[in-house]
């Protein structure tokens, strides 16, 4: 069964695309939406979770573009609030306490451009190989590995700064 | 190396997909750089962090795309799946067939496959000496219907001719 199958994939992509549990329920409702009417046109050889994959990505970036409003404003919440704990001078030890946290961690994963986002989510989140997300995604191999690693050492650097 | 071109490698180096020689320079770089050194340190602690954001789907949410698929009349077996499942069942089941008729490793399901194999022979062969029958007797209809057939056209053109020579002669 799709659901079965697939909605726990899916719903966690979006839960950490999103970074709020509403709006990934309601992100993962759009996909399979989507997934429902465009059934017909699945024609990848039999692959579908490859199609999927490529749909909710997609999707997710639907999501992201009209959300750019409210994004500006998260952001500068964000900022607002990078300040605030640089203030408060939180120590490193703290700072790594909180790289644990998953709220803390969707949230700085919501700064990164959605594209890097994605492929980090796939990555280090759902456990895809370099190879499926390059083939899923259409991106070269070389191309996945350097992105994915530009997005680790991008969240790495978010980390460290709200750190220091 | 700079810090930028060790950035570029850090991943590779983390999950050791990197030539020996270059994950030596990185080694090194990272001895006498804090900076880069801190840098792979979170990345390493992040890698682990992220794998644990894994979560269950929610109950209501999972109801509701079951809502979905209902209404939409749509909610299939995903393409090819069932058919992969199929296709692996019965051969499993085709290879312990085969198992079970040419060896004796269970005497008792060897002799009841060869049982069922005789059956289905003899079975096979009533079958075609019935569909024999059915096509004779097929057969026997058919010529039947064209003889008739070829007879009524020829008593029809009997007759017409008797008309004709009945009208010259009156």
């Amino acid at each position: 069964m799709m659901i079965d199958g697939f909605s726990k994939k899916i719903y966690n992509i979006a839960l950490n695309f999103a970074s709020n549990r509403d709006d990934a329920a309601d992100l993962t409702q759009d996909i399979f939406l989507k997934v429902y009417n465009n059934i017909d046109k699945f024609n990848d050889d039999g692959h579908f979770e490859p199609w999927l994959v490529r749909l909710a990505k997609n999707q997710c970036i639907d999501y992201w573009r009209r959300n750019k409003a409210n994004r500006a404003r998260v952001e500068f919440d964000e900022n607002v609030q990078a300040r605030a704990i640089h203030e408060s001078q939180v120590t490193p030890e703290e700072s790594s306490i909180q790289a644990h946290d998953a709220e803390f961690l969707r949230e700085k994963l919501s700064i990164l451009p959605p594209e890097l986002r994605l492929l980090l989510i796939m990555r280090d989140i759902q456990g895809y190989s370099y190879e499926d997300i390059s083939g899923h995604f259409h991106i070269p191999l070389g191309t996945t590995k350097s992105r994915i690693n530009r997005a680790r050492a991008r969240l790495a650097k978010l980390v460290l700064n709200e750190g220091n | 190396m700079e810090c930028e071109k060790i950035e570029e490698l850090l991943s590779a180096y983390i999950e050791g997909d990197i030539s020996p020689v270059l994950a030596r320079e990185v080694s090194q770089h990272l001895d006498r750089c804090p900076v880069c050194a801190a840098l792979k340190e979170k990345m390493e602690e992040l890698i682990t962090g992220l794998s644990d954001l894994q979560e269950d789907v929610p109950f209501f949410l999972r109801n509701r795309l079951y809502v979905i698929a209902e209404s939409r009349g749509q909610e299939k077996e995903e393409p090819n799946a069932y058919m992969k499942w199929m296709v692996a069942v019965l051969g499993t089941f085709v290879i312990f067939l085969n198992l079970f008729y040419f060896t004796n490793i269970y005497p008792s399901a060897n002799r009841a496959l060869h049982s069922v194999v005789a059956t289905v022979k003899t079975i096979a062969v009533e079958t075609g000496a019935f569909f024999e029958k059915v096509n004779e007797s097929k057969d026997l209809i058919l010529s039947g219907f064209f003889e008739k057939d070829s007879k009524t056209v020829q008593s029809d053109k009997d007759s017409k001719n008797l008309k004709k020579n009945g009208g010259k002669n009156g």
